[in-house]
């Protein structure tokens, strides 16, 4: 066996022999069940409920709830960013503003949001999606503002109008900045999905985790949050996968 | 300043905008108030020092949760970095734990320490350690081998190695790190105050929002966005050659 | 400095009475008033004629790649003026093609070689279903042919530069102005693309402005070479090259021509 495969069967160890230890300190009850339920518990609740098909809702909840609110974010981002981007003028009128909108965290919309839009989808949809835009809009207008010049030459030349350039070089040319934007807005996205919902008390895996919480049902908390887990991972899989897609030209095979 | 000055034209003609529209009567929604009373409530929140004192204690949680996490996140990275065998194992586990949501944790914390500054602060160190971890990793990884073998070669125990060697190597890097985390820090506690802990800025805003002071609670969102400001503008500026550090890394 | 106008040998019939380019007086200056003004080309008087292949030749920052410039119209003079085929050149256009030292640069890196090419069709409105024979057979001519799917990143620097010049002669241009084409590619690869570009520039009867500091390239490929120098740059000297066609890497090397006008040069360009 290789040296990597050697590794790899190490490193599934060492998080087995994690959650072993962990199982046998639930078990000894040396840490309290209530705050450590033991890992067997969290995987029987886990598996009980794919069994009665009652994890679905809340799981499609959560990941509906953090897929339209980037996909939102994401759509309001790019054009943005490429009309500042693109523009000196634009820049210099809105850099400073945004620059003061940027810090403040996403979460402090959420009393604007319910003042407006009171304890429902849109309100979750429309904090997610205020707190998703800053990296797909920041990465956006870097981008599109740091097109190389020789290509800007090469549209004037052949006759391009503002149109095609933005389509035909700008956008292709800031894709990989784009695309980096679009990772980090997903990770802010199911974020806020779970804060929204704890707040809000909309469906989802969010409000599960907090009920489970108050009716003192821990190894349904500890099931939420392997999901959570889990859903962050595969989303950033994929979309790891169709950005290595999209930009596969980035091999240099020289 | 040339460029603040263009760049306040819109949000100053919008602030006109809407404080005319409002007081002619054009646009009244209960639920958006005049700039003059956001300023209003502003001014009287500093006066009697409610908002200073929210913003306190935002500040001292999220510092105790950057400092747990500095601390944890540093070492182990530390050790992590100089070893890629143990890098390599407890690379899935990290991994693992990465994705889940800081704020998913907030009613575990709440179980097991209730409301106040401990629960509040767990949070916040979870949510800074990754980033730190991960890149004291690479900062580590970056260093230098030479200088680790000639460490090797006069027999340096583990811990004189790393304060003579790999920290200061690897600082500027690490603060880099730290810098993304303090910004994280401080959107993760008042999260925390948001949906659950009664104390801070979060808190402040939400109970402005209940009861309905809707000046105030917009007067609270822009001193946010000025204290956010502030910091980000602090941190971008206090670098490697700010007066924390007294020497020069060997390069 | 006074333009050259002796006919030796001209290589094209100068059957067109109206020159490619003439410039008149042409100068570029930056800066609003001295000491900041700095001036990078003064006075410039040159007519570059149809289907001639025109190398301008001087030490880096001599104000060439200005030149090509002010004549892709990628830069407007501060005096003086500068005309194509009797026209005032106002901007760039598709007319005046451009290849660029940094190949690289110009190219789109997320397209293959034939979407490159088929970048200045679509430029020039060519139905999407009359394009795939034109690229092809540009392609071939270049030598890219088994390269169409590659992506410029997949490919060598020469290549990637044939890539550049396959594009701009998918523009139909009336004139192709080239900017120290073959600067970043090694010897052997350059003297190819040399030959190349003579075979090509002979087939379209192409009009070539070619900037270069190699003052043997310049000999090599032109029937004139323009000798820039000074700062402010001038022209310091026009010379009819008068070596047969085709050229050939070896002979016309050795002919004593050749050596002549290398002689001649060489003190003009050490001398600024």
């Amino acid at each position: 066996m290789s040296k990597a495969g050697w590794t790899r069967i190490a490193a599934f160890g060492f998080a087995l022999s994690l959650i072993l230890a962990w199982q046998v300190l639930a078990d000894l009850r040396l840490i309290s069940p209530i705050f450590f339920p033991s890992p067997a518990r969290a995987a029987a609740v886990l598996v009980a409920r794919f069994a009665d098909g009652s994890i679905w809702t809340p799981l499609v909840a959560t990941g509906l709830r953090m897929l339209f609110g980037w996909l939102l974010a994401s759509l309001i981002g790019i054009l943005i960013g490429a009309a500042i981007g693109s523009s000196r003028i634009t820049r210099l009128l809105l850099e400073p503003t945004l620059e003061f909108l940027r810090p403040l965290p996403a979460s402090a919309m959420i009393p604007v949001a319910v003042l407006f839009l009171g304890l429902s989808n849109a309100m979750s949809l429309s904090v997610i999606a205020f707190g998703a835009i800053w990296p797909v809009l920041l990465a956006s207008v870097h981008g599109f503002s740091t097109v190389q010049p020789e290509l800007r030459q090469v549209s004037d030349v052949l006759g391009f109008g503002r149109g095609a350039f933005l389509r035909k070089i700008a956008l292709p040319s800031a894709l990989p900045d784009i695309m980096a934007g679009l990772r980090v807005s997903l990770a802010i996205s199911l974020i806020l999905a779970v804060v929204t919902e704890m707040q809000a008390s909309l469906p989802g895996l969010g409000w599960e985790i907090f009920y489970a919480q108050r009716v003192y049902r821990s190894p349904d908390l500890y099931a939420g949050l392997i999901l959570l887990g889990v859903m962050g991972y595969c989303a950033n899989h994929l979309l790891m996968r169709f950005e290595s897609r999209m930009l596969r030209w980035r091999k240099t095979k020289l | 300043m040339g460029r603040l000055a263009i760049g306040s034209i819109l949000p100053i003609l919008f602030l006109l905008v809407w404080e005319a529209a409002n007081r002619t009567g054009v646009l009244t929604l209960e639920s958006l108030s005049r700039p003059s009373d956001i300023l209003v409530a502003g001014v009287a929140g500093l006066r009697d020092g409610s908002i200073l004192l929210a913003t306190v204690q935002t500040f001292e949680t999220a510092l105790l949760g950057l400092a747990i996490a500095a601390i944890a996140g540093i070492l182990v990275g530390a050790i992590l970095g100089l070893s890629p065998v143990l890098e390599r194992i407890t690379g899935p586990t990290i991994e693992s734990l990465r994705p889940i949501p800081a704020v998913a944790f907030m009613p575990l914390v709440l179980m097991m320490f209730g409301f106040g500054i401990s629960m509040e602060a767990t949070i916040v160190a979870y949510a800074c350690v990754w980033p730190i971890l991960i890149v004291t990793i690479s900062a580590v990884q970056a260093i230098e081998p030479r200088l680790l073998e000639v460490a090797d070669v006069l027999e340096m125990p583990v811990t004189d190695r790393l304060r003579k060697i790999v920290f200061p190597s690897a600082f500027a890097r690490i603060n880099v790190g730290l810098r993304v985390a303090t910004g994280i820090a401080l959107v993760v506690a008042v999260t925390v105050e948001i949906v659950l802990n009664p104390r801070g800025l979060g808190y402040s805003l939400v109970l402005a929002q209940q009861s309905l002071n809707v000046g105030a609670m917009y007067a609270q969102l822009l001193w946010l966005c000025v204290v956010g400001y502030v910091l980000n503008a602090i941190i971008r500026n206090a670098g490697p050659g700010a007066p924390v550090t007294f020497w020069r890394p060997v390069q | 400095m006074q333009v050259s106008n002796e006919a030796v040998a001209p290589r094209r019939d100068p059957g067109a009475s109206v020159p490619a380019v003439s410039m008149r007086a042409l100068s570029l200056s930056f800066g609003a008033l001295p000491p900041a003004r700095r001036t990078i080309l003064d006075s410039i008087t040159l007519d570059v004629r149809e289907g001639e292949f025109l190398c301008i030749v001087g030490p880096s920052g001599s104000g060439k790649t200005t030149l090509l410039r002010l004549l892709a119209g990628l830069v407007q003079a501060s005096a003086g003026e500068i005309r194509f085929r009797g026209q005032p050149i106002s901007g760039p256009s598709r007319e005046r093609a451009i290849v660029f030292q940094d190949y690289s640069k110009a190219l789109l890196p997320w397209r293959t070689v034939r979407a490159n090419v088929a970048l200045s069709l679509e430029a020039r409105k060519v139905p999407a279903s009359e394009q795939g024979p034109v690229i092809d057979a540009l392609l071939a001519k270049m030598g890219l042919a088994n390269a169409a799917h590659q992506f410029p990143g997949q490919l060598s620097g020469g290549m990637q530069q044939r890539v550049q010049i396959a594009r701009c002669l998918a523009q139909h241009p009336n004139i192709l102005l080239m900017d120290e084409p073959f600067g970043a590619l090694d010897a052997m690869t350059r003297q190819g693309l040399q030959d190349e570009i003579l075979l090509l520039a002979g087939e379209q009867a192409m009009t070539v402005v070619f900037i270069t500091h190699d003052l043997e390239e310049a000999i090599y490929l032109g029937d004139r070479v323009v000798v820039l120098g000074g700062v402010p740059a001038q022209i310091v000297k026009t010379v009819d090259i008068d070596l047969p066609r085709p050229r050939d890497q070896l002979t016309t090397r050795e002919d004593p021509r050749f050596l002549a006008h290398r002689h001649r040069l060489f003190g003009l360009l050490r001398g600024h």
